[in-house]
């Protein structure tokens, strides 16, 4: 008989540990650049474009983890909450190209969606984190959730806050306040099936091994995205590629 | 020269966010209907992007009576009454 894990406490542990890589973020060098006028039109646009990117590509990974949700595996409020993600992380979406295009910097939807700082490029790190996440798809949902929901949803929460507290510009500061109680509900969402759904021993394990990986990907993206923004890295071409 | 235009507003207690409107002025790149930057995230039209009654788009394929409401007359437009439905106005026409 599998052995039982302190679910309670897996939940309260991986939140805590997720908390500890949010303290300090690369956003935050973003925040403290724009905190010191450092900032254009151009960063807002590479910015918002990259974090539209990023949101886009939630579809691709939520798209194959619905297909995992198999019948009877899980009683139904597990997909209620899924659906519930899907729909805000779309919302999220929207609000970012909605701000690209209010500003016009680009014309049209399809014009953002055709700009490189919009672009999903594969060999990026950003495309990396997005195509782990999709690898989960072998994995139940509560190992899943566990991973993406209390570990880079908890980093999210944290800079979001930030920046829906702190950023200079008030449009751009109410849409990531706006933002902050949607993904909060991520997290606890998380918590709840953490605590409901990782019964065994087996599944703390795993649910433990992806959670660090996931951290540390969303970590790698932010990084590329920040560097991104402040100019370190080339956002054009094929590749994303830091200057040293 | 621009058409003339009124504005329109989303009756938030009769709007199911079902995001018709949202999608459709995306497509026809007028980009009237926006996500409100607040918790709640409901959508809002523009009426400096939005072409109503030039372009009725929205209105022909919201789903919610009564979501859409004309401001000055507070008429609702879906269904959309006899006048707005014409074809001509079923898209954006050219303004310019």
């Amino acid at each position: 008989m599998d052995q039982q894990a302190d679910s309670t406490a897996l939940a309260a542990d991986l939140r805590i540990l997720a908390e500890a890589d949010a303290r300090r973020t690369p956003m935050d060098a973003l925040l403290e650049a724009a905190g010191r006028g450092e900032w254009d039109d151009d960063r807002g646009f590479r910015l918002l474009g990259r974090l539209w990117t990023l949101k886009r590509a939630m579809y691709y990974v939520y798209g194959a983890w619905a297909m995992g949700l198999n019948v009877n595996e899980f009683p139904p409020a597990v997909a209620y909450l899924f659906g519930k993600q899907i729909y805000d992380d779309s919302t999220h979406e929207m609000q970012y190209v909605d701000e690209i295009l209010r500003r016009g910097w680009a014309p049209t939807q399809r014009a953002a969606f055709a700009h490189p700082y919009c672009a999903f490029v594969p060999a990026t790190r950003l495309a990396y984190f997005v195509f782990a996440l999709r690898a989960l798809t072998n994995y139940r949902q509560n190992i899943r959730i566990a991973a993406l929901n209390l570990g880079a949803k908890v980093i999210e929460l944290a800079w979001l806050e930030r920046l829906g507290r702190d950023w200079p510009d008030p449009a751009l500061r109410a849409l990531f306040a706006g933002q902050v109680a949607e993904t909060r509900s991520h997290v606890l969402m998380g918590r709840l099936i953490v605590e409901r759904w990782v019964g065994s021993a087996v599944d703390e394990g795993l649910a433990r091994i992806d959670h660090r990986v996931v951290r540390q990907n969303y970590l790698f993206a932010l990084d590329e995205i920040a560097a991104a923004t402040l100019g370190l890295a080339e956002v054009k071409g094929e590749v994303s590629v830091p200057k040293d | 020269m621009t058409a003339a235009t009124i504005p329109i507003r989303i009756d938030h207690e009769a709007c199911t966010e079902c995001r018709m409107c949202y999608v459709v002025c995306r497509e026809i790149d007028l980009n009237a209907v926006y996500v409100a930057p607040e918790p709640l995230h409901r959508f809002e039209i523009d009426p400096g992007r939005c072409q109503y009654p030039g372009c009725t788009a929205c209105l022909m394929y919201c789903p919610a009576p009564d979501s859409i409401i004309e401001v000055g007359s507070g008429r609702s437009l879906v269904p959309p009454p006899p006048d707005v439905w014409t074809p001509d106005r079923r898209v954006a026409r050219e303004t310019a």
